[in-house]
């Protein structure tokens, strides 16, 4: 019970960490939004939007201004450990290495879930679609929850690389597509009237996918930061 | 030196190789019969389907050796876990190109967003990004600590592609039917089972023959120039 606690608290203080650099720098969150509220913009010209969109647009629109606004905070997440060597001092920490995945997945998954939710008023205002709704933010945050966890595990990994600036996207984009995949499609049937019950198998595609991820940070983190 | 010298075992699977895959073609193309509805396109199936499994297969290979690496730490098992992700991402490849050649006339288009054609596309993506990821790597050990890694959470997609058919609703024909799948059937005469079977036999015969080549290629590099790697 004791190995528990420590352990959770373990992960706590990585998060709470984590939450720290960004309250007292205050650069992750606001440049996310303003990236995917530029990308929310964009679509409207490159697609040709009409301002009564049709639910599938919406949903797609707010799953893919996220997806790219998550890895500017994810990229940087990682990269700020790199910086003084801050990750060496992490890892120094006599607490098993996964704690500091579960940490700094925590805090990436409270990040982009605030853009997320930051983003549904303004998508709802631009784009005359009702996004504020319980499931759907029900939707939102546990599609965010697998989708970062995903993120801080293969941020890990590209940080070792050469390419380090530009590989993060091109590792988590394909991996994490099944998962976006579902996470429109639960949004766009919550838009068009279905309910949390009807798109159930969409659902659990996205909750096996964010615990998936997370085992999969608990195996192999420890390995792929061991020097 | 030892390893220069290429194992007999692997002489005769290249004969073998060489031998049944030609034999395999003049199967398919002078054997079956010719489907009544698709027309000689439909040959293009016996192939189709025997570099899917091919690709798939390797792509698991490629996830349990990496395993094995990162139990053992043993620099071959890496060897054989990229050498059969390379070969099975070839695979792949042919599977989508064939499967194109065959969708232009049937479904009158290359290319649609079906579940099953999104999915192995998806596939094909996450092993092209391994390639990309272990080209950034400095040193063989980060190569094949992250590479096995990589792969272990890359083979998800394998069963995804798999089952989508089954999951999902599709367009897709259901070949191996055991019940389900709302994909049209395809119920196939004695002949073009017998020949879909004998291309599945040649084609995991190829995979073995190219891994291992594959294979003997990363060990001679290794052992001719160890410090570069």
């Amino acid at each position: 019970m004791t190995g528990v606690l420590a352990y959770l608290a373990a992960v706590w203080q990585v998060f709470r960490k984590d939450i720290q650099v960004e309250w007292r720098g205050r650069q992750g969150i606001p440049v996310m939004l303003v990236f995917a509220l530029m990308i929310v913009f964009l679509f409207n010209f490159a697609l040709q939007l009409s301002p009564d969109l049709q639910a599938g647009l919406a949903a797609g629109l707010l799953w893919v201004s996220l997806a790219f606004a998550s890895t500017l905070g994810l990229n940087r997440s990682i990269s700020l450990e790199r910086e003084n060597n801050a990750l060496d001092g992490l890892l120094l920490a006599p607490v098993d290495r996964s704690a500091v995945f579960f940490g700094k997945a925590l805090g990436n998954f409270c990040f982009t879930s605030l853009v997320g939710l930051l983003l549904l008023p303004i998508v709802s205002l631009f784009y005359q679609q009702n996004l504020l709704r319980l499931p759907l933010a029900a939707v939102l945050l546990l599609g965010v929850a697998a989708y970062t966890s995903l993120g801080t595990l293969l941020s890990a990994l590209s940080i070792q690389a050469r390419t380090r600036d530009i590989l993060l996207p091109v590792l988590l984009f394909p991996l994490a597509l099944p998962i976006l995949i579902a996470a429109v499609e639960a949004t766009r049937g919550l838009l068009s009237g279905q309910t949390l019950a009807e798109l159930s198998s969409w659902v659990y595609l996205i909750l096996a996918g964010a615990l998936l991820f997370n085992a999969a940070g608990l195996l192999f983190f420890e390995i792929i930061l061991e020097e | 030196m030892n390893v220069l010298k290429k194992p007999i075992l692997l002489v005769i699977l290249d004969i073998l190789t060489l031998v049944l895959v030609p034999a395999a073609v003049v199967l398919v193309v002078f054997f079956t019969p010719v489907e009544a509805v698709m027309g000689p396109v439909q040959k293009v199936f016996y192939f189709h389907v025997s570099a899917a499994w091919a690709g798939m297969l390797c792509f698991i290979i490629g996830a349990v050796t990496g395993g094995a690496y990162l139990l053992t730490r043993r620099l071959h098992w890496d060897w054989l876990s990229t050498s059969s992700i390379e070969v099975g991402l070839v695979f792949a490849l042919i599977a989508i190109l064939s499967g194109m050649i065959w969708a232009r006339p049937i479904w009158n288009t290359w290319w649609v967003w079906d579940p099953r054609l999104t999915t192995t596309a998806i596939m094909t993506l996450v092993y092209l990004a391994y390639f990309i990821l272990r080209s950034g790597l400095n040193t063989q050990e980060t190569r094949a600590r992250l590479g096995a890694v990589y792969a272990i959470v890359a083979v998800l997609t394998v069963p995804l592609t798999f089952f989508s058919i089954r999951l999902f609703r599709t367009i897709h024909p259901v070949v191996i039917a055991t019940g389900g799948g709302d994909g049209p059937a395809f119920n196939m005469s004695p002949r073009m089972l017998t020949a879909l079977f004998a291309s599945l036999f040649v084609f995991t015969l190829m995979l073995i023959d190219l891994v291992w080549h594959r294979y003997r290629l990363a060990q001679l590099q290794y052992e001719t120039s160890p410090e570069v790697n």
